[in-house]
This record gives C-alpha cells, structure tokens and sequence, in this order.
C-alpha cells in the first residue's frame, strides 16, 4: 500500500507541477519581476537605474540575513530562475499530493479521481483560501508583520481550516458542524497579524491582479493533484492485481 | 473458525500496513511542504522565491 501511495503522489505531484509551474511563468513570475523593479526603486532610490537583474531581492532586509552579510546564492535571471521555482513547485506538490493521500487513507476513502478531487479542494481551501482572507499573496516589497508571526497565523489557520472541514463534511453530525465552524472562523475572529499598510510604491493594480492569480494558480494546482492522484491511485491498483 | 481467524488477521495486517503507510506519507508530505514553503534558509528561500510567493506562503 505504501507503494502505491508513494507513486501515486509521485505521479501526481509531478504532473501538477507541470501544469502550475507553466502557469507561474506564464501568470504571476512576470508579476513578481515587476514588482522587484518597484522594491528596488524603494530601497536604492539614487541607483542609477540603467540595467536591473531580475532579482534584485536581497537588496532589502530579509529578517533573517543580518544588515551587511555577503550576498548569498540566488538563481540567476531567466532560465535557472525558472528552473528553480519549478524545482520548487515539483517538491511542494509532491508534498502536497502525499498529505492528499494521507489523509484520504486515513479518513478511509477510497481514492477515486472524484472523490480526491473533492479532497483536493478542500485541500485549496485549507491551505490556500482560509489563509489568504488574512494574508492575502503579496508581491515583493508589500510584506508587513514579522514573517515567524505570519507563518504561524498560516499555519494555525490551515490547520484549523482543515480539522473543520473534516468535522463539518466527514463526520457530518450537529455537533461536529458546530464545532467545525468555530474552528474554521476562529482564527479569522483572532485576527491575521497586521495587513500591509505600509506605503509603497507598488500599484495596487499589479498587487490586485498578482492576489487573484496567485488563487487561481493553486486552485488549478490542487485540482490536477486531486484528480491525477486518484487516477493513478486506480492505475496503480489494477496493476497489482493483474499481475 | 479457521477462515475466521485468518481474515480477522488480514485486516489488522491490513489496518497496521494502511497505518505505517499513512503516517509515512504525511510524514515525507509535511517534509517537503516544509523545505518548500517555509524553510528558512536563505538558500532555499531564493531558490523557491517566486513557487513561494504565488503559492502564497509568507515569504521574507
């Protein structure tokens, strides 16, 4: 069964990468090199702005890399850039389609291309809808509150979010849809740490539009893993019986 | 009574091979959402900036 779990996810993860990692370059990249013309613009105003490298990020502090520390690595403009938020965006959808399957395993259904679709948004809503209502995707050169507090807003919000969508729609009795919905709005009721308010000189435009994209994108993301993952989940299953 | 008892040992085989199977999947799951997304290195932070950003885990 482990087997067929792991390359279930495997397969998965991969083919939903595929697809998201096409929509980044296409959609939100080209968003998030624009908006590192602005951040550069903020933080170097008297730079001669001839010729920028696309990512120009280090430029401000990051709250980790102390003031003064030597550049560390970052890919290089263009090809190797992509290649990494492709890099990246493979291990987190692998990751993600082996919790889809967990948790699938673990409730006890059997994984279909309908029914981990259904998981798989839920999945959305968990980890990218719940948490984006209090900190909606940012470009760079937005950020506000510290990063360790919104990290774990996101992940108290995500985790909430999922145990109430368990309770509300797995277990489905008065007193789990109540307790469900307390966990799903309590973290909204105890407040995201401070929304940007900082000024800045990024349109708000490119922030509205990079917001709505950003969902978008792990929408098709969760929805590919869903059903990919159910179908080789099947796929894998016939396998091992025929032979 | 013999089948009985064979199948009531298939399924706690079944159940514990469904439970090991569950929480290493989770676990390597957790993993990689973790190098992904929320690994503070600075290294993995810029490798996984823009996957980072438009799937919108806080970032910097």
């Amino acid at each position: 069964m482990i087997l067929r779990l792991l390359s279930a996810a495997l397969a998965a993860g991969f083919l939903a990468a595929v697809v998201a990692t096409g929509l980044q370059l296409v959609l939100t990249s080209p968003l998030i090199v624009a908006a590192e013309r602005y951040e550069t613009q903020a933080s170097a105003p008297s730079a001669p702005g001839l010729i920028q490298p696309a990512h120009v990020h280090l430029a401000h502090d990051h709250g980790h890399a102390a003031p003064g520390e030597a550049r560390e690595w970052q890919p290089a403009p263009g090809l190797q850039r992509a290649a990494f938020t492709g890099l990246a965006t493979l291990v987190g959808a692998v990751g993600y389609a082996l919790l889809l399957g967990a948790v699938m395993l673990a409730v006890g259904r059997e994984p279909t291309p309908e029914s981990a679709l259904g998981f798989a948004v839920a999945g959305f809503l968990a980890v990218a809808l719940a948490p984006a209502v209090g900190l909606p995707p940012e470009l760079p050169g937005s950020e506000a509150a510290p990063l360790a507090a919104r990290q774990a807003w996101w992940v108290m919000t995500a985790v909430s979010t999922a145990l109430g969508l368990y309770l509300i729609l797995v277990r489905r009795v008065a007193i789990t849809i109540l307790g469900g919905l307390v966990l799903i709005v309590g973290p909204h009721l105890a407040g995201a740490p401070e929304a940007a308010e900082t000024k800045t000189a990024l349109p708000a435009g490119l922030a509205a539009q990079f917001a709505a994209r950003s969902l978008g994108v792990s929408f098709v993301t969760w929805a590919v893993i869903g059903l990919a993952f159910g179908w080789c989940w099947q796929m894998f299953g016939r396998e091992r019986a025929n032979a | 009574m013999a089948t009985s008892v064979q199948t009531l040992g298939q399924t706690t085989a079944r159940a514990g091979d469904r439970l090991s199977a569950v929480a290493i999947a989770a676990l390597l799951g957790l993993g990689l959402v973790f190098v992904a997304g929320f690994a503070p290195a600075t290294v993995l932070h810029n490798a996984a900036h823009d996957f980072r950003h438009t799937q919108n885990y806080p970032c910097h």
